[in-house]
């Protein structure tokens, strides 16, 4: 990755930003001192370009536009491991979470898609059924990742030992799950939640 | 003791689907042991990962909806997936502690939120209100022999404060209710580790990357199997082992037991009973030469 130069000035510093997080989050962005025990312990932090105390550096220097573009939110597992050890009890996998809302309302201009479409299909699967839908899940994210062949071998098997249930029933209180998401919807709307 | 132990019971989405075995195992254990179990009716998706991971509101609402559904069964929850305990369990402890959203969730659901009812998973169940003497007693056939690596993963345990479960860094719940069930127990590394979870859908490469270092330490420990309590531990382990064996050129042949899989044999339920047959790595040549089938 070319390196490029961070200008830091009263200006690149977005606080708002920074409480925006921290209101969804319920935890202090600004506690956090670079111990760095949650990259230390993130069983996902070889796979990201920011490791998770890296993270939380750029958000309180105001660069969050970076974080946000980068693949790093989207490869946290939720393990919960950074929470659990963070001895300032900043509650870093909430502030994950927060993130993610905030790049997946910004229509994810995160280059990690994959991650992304699966979220979407399993709330989906909720809004459509209730529950979740397993094969519909793996198929459809198969055809618009355009992974055709993903794990075809595995569907046999599968289907041989009773795991994949080829049919769906919808829930009885599908409409009421429904109403749910669109409360939601509307809530934000009207500016009454984030 | 005439006190009969009554419970709400959420299985959860993977256990009418993928992990259909852990759903039959539970009812069957449950029963055996004298335990009733009530399915909370036309309960839904808690929402797991993919929900707290771009709206915690949908999140808490759902779960918090779920939790209302849950009072009309008498008795606390029973919950066996790790993922929805924990979702539920991280519901009720936001909602006690933060005005704004509980008043946010109680308008997308539209009912004020009841936060009263205990959720509790299988393994508290089993060894906290059973309790482990209770158990040991109901044992017929000790799993004597059994080396079992059991294996947490993150949400049983993880965060402080939330699930409560047991000690987030050094647990011993699963220890303790499969030595009461006669196995013995291996100390290994990768207990708390992360397997990967629902990023076997979208990243399958992280998933192998994790399982392959779990089922390797759980084999350097000298373990015969690993025992979970939780669906998606149970998918990227079980049904991924073969490929994670390919991939790494390694030999593993660990079958992955659901607790309530490894419990049931020990108080002498038929491996029909328990859905042994539903497993991927086949447990019987393992089970057979402990002589347990």
């Amino acid at each position: 990755m070319k390196k490029k130069k961070m200008l830091l000035s009263q200006e690149t510093m977005d606080t708002g930003f920074i409480r925006k997080v921290e209101t969804l989050s319920d935890t202090s962005v600004r506690s956090c001192f670079q111990c760095g025990k949650c990259s230390a312990g993130c069983p996902m932090a070889t796979f990201m370009e920011h490791p998770p105390n890296r993270v939380m550096r750029l958000l309180q220097l105001g660069q969050w536009q970076r974080v946000l573009a980068g693949r790093s939110i989207w490869y946290c597992a939720s393990c919960e491991t950074c929470s659990t050890r963070c001895p300032n009890k900043v509650h870093l996998a909430s502030i994950m979470d927060a993130l993610r809302k905030l790049s997946w309302d910004a229509e994810g201009p995160s280059k990690e898609s994959y991650v992304q479409l699966a979220n979407k299909l399993f709330l989906q699967n909720i809004s459509s059924y209730g529950r979740q839908y397993e094969m519909r899940l793996a198929a459809v994210f198969n055809v618009k990742s355009g992974q055709f062949l993903k794990d075809m071998m595995l569907g046999p098997k599968l289907f041989a030992k009773g795991k994949l249930k080829m049919f769906q029933r919808k829930n009885k209180n599908l409409t009421e799950i429904q109403k749910i998401f669109s409360r939601i919807e509307e809530m934000r709307k009207k500016g009454e939640a984030l | 003791m005439n006190d009969t132990l009554k419970y709400a019971y959420y299985p959860g989405c993977s256990l009418h689907a993928s992990a259909g075995e852990y759903d039959l195992s539970t009812r069957e254990l449950f029963s055996a042991l004298g335990i009733s179990l009530t399915e909370v009716p036309d309960w839904f998706c808690c929402g797991a990962t993919p929900a707290h991971n771009v709206d915690e509101l949908l999140s808490l609402s759902l779960c918090a909806k779920n939790l209302e559904l849950a009072e009309q069964v008498e008795g606390d929850l029973a919950v066996a997936c790790a993922s929805c305990f924990s979702r539920l369990k991280f519901t009720q402890h936001t909602l006690e502690e933060n005005a704004t959203k509980r008043k946010q969730v109680e308008k997308a659901i539209d009912a004020p939120v009841k936060l009263d009812g205990k959720v509790k998973h299988l393994l508290e169940i089993l060894a906290k209100d059973l309790g482990l003497e209770r158990l040991a007693a109901s044992v017929s056939k000790p799993l004597a022999g059994l080396k079992v690596a059991c294996y947490y993963g993150c949400l049983l345990t993880r965060p402080t404060d939330v699930p409560n479960l047991d000690c987030p860094e050094a647990p011993t719940i699963m220890e303790r209710v499969v030595e009461a069930s006669g196995a013995e127990t291996v100390a290994w590394t990768h207990r708390l580790e992360c397997c990967g979870a629902n990023f076997t859908l979208s990243r399958p490469g992280v998933v192998l990357q994790l399982t392959n270092a779990i089922l390797d330490s759980a084999k350097a420990a000298g373990a015969d199997c690993i025992m979970v309590g939780c669906p998606l531990c149970h998918g990227n382990l079980d049904i991924r082992q073969k490929e994670i064996e390919n991939v790494y050129s390694a030999e593993y042949n660990l079958p992955v037991f659901y607790l309530t899989q490894l419990v049931g044999l020990s108080v002498g339920l038929a491996p029909d009973q328990l859905g042994l047959n539903a497993m991927i790595v086949n447990p019987t040549p393992l089970l057979k030469e402990k002589g347990l089938l």
